[in-house]
């Protein structure tokens, strides 16, 4: 169409200053976002707490959350941090093969409960961390723990 | 002129009724029929409904915990190009300004580009 040069200038706005030396550093979690969900539930059956209280001290803090509440990101961010290596040293083939079943299911997660099973097992067994979706009607069964799931393909 | 009498012993009995055989059931049984597979079929749409709904409690639940760390990344990235900013604006004006009659964290709109790139 137009006879423009295409020239990107995100590396001219990308700024790489680093944070000053008062605030503590934190290695951020690099995860993409297949592991993540796999781990989400983990990470919040070990820091449900912490976020909680980062939440909390961000609606608390009166729309100056990113600058006061920095310590409380810091922890929710060592203890993620920390379920995801515990995770990896232990269950490392389930996980993997969890995450990326649902790399390539659309991160559906009722298409991976085959994987999931011997993750959530794994886990429960090494690191004492369950699984539990919060408001799921009284007696009825969980769905991740369901035989037979109704929108689930057939397994090949 | 004679008049036309009926027949003696009066007419045959006209046939309006055809002796046709009757198919199927009674109407009845078909609306029976009917509701009965509409009801199944609403049941199961119900089950799935149902299994729906966990599904979406459980995705909604795995993004609820993640999303404290995910905010907790942004808001440090967000402090530290903030920080940089000022640093920057008190290099060239000597001073901090700030445009808003707040001191709330203003995500910035603008970014400020340096001429050369900053990295290296």
């Amino acid at each position: 169409m137009t006879a423009r040069e295409p020239r990107f200038n995100h590396h001219v706005l990308v700024d790489t200053t680093p944070l000053p030396d008062h605030i503590p550093k934190v290695k951020e979690l690099g995860v993409s976002s297949a592991p993540l969900m796999s781990a989400s539930f983990f990470i919040g059956a070990r820091c449900k707490p912490y976020n909680d209280d980062y939440m909390k001290c961000k609606t608390e803090a009166n729309g100056r959350g990113e600058l006061d509440c920095m310590r409380e990101g810091r922890k929710v961010t060592r203890c993620a941090a920390s379920v995801l290596s515990d995770v990896n040293k232990h269950c490392l083939a389930q996980f993997r093969a969890h995450w990326q079943c649902l790399e390539n299911n659309n991160q559906q997660m009722y298409q991976c409960r085959f994987y999931e099973r011997p993750l959530n097992k794994c886990v429960f067994d090494n690191l004492g961390l369950e699984k539990v979706i919060p408001g799921t009607p009284e007696g009825t069964v969980p769905v991740h723990l369901r035989e037979k799931q109704i929108f689930q393909r057939k397994f090949t | 002129m004679p008049q036309d009498m009926p027949p003696s012993g009066g007419y045959e009995p006209v046939q309006y009724k055809r002796n046709l055989p009757i198919r199927g059931f009674r109407p009845g049984w078909y609306l029976v029929a009917v509701g009965a597979i509409c009801t199944y079929g609403f049941y199961k749409y119900g089950v799935g409904v149902r299994e729906l709904n966990e599904l979406g409690r459980e995705k909604m639940w795995s993004r609820v915990h993640i999303m404290p760390l995910l905010q907790a990344e942004e808001d440090r990235d967000q402090v530290r190009r903030y920080l940089a900013d000022r640093k920057r604006e008190k290099e060239l004006l000597g001073r901090e300004t700030s445009p808003y009659h707040s001191d709330r964290f203003v995500r910035p709109y603008y970014a400020a580009t340096p001429e050369k790139p900053l990295k290296d």
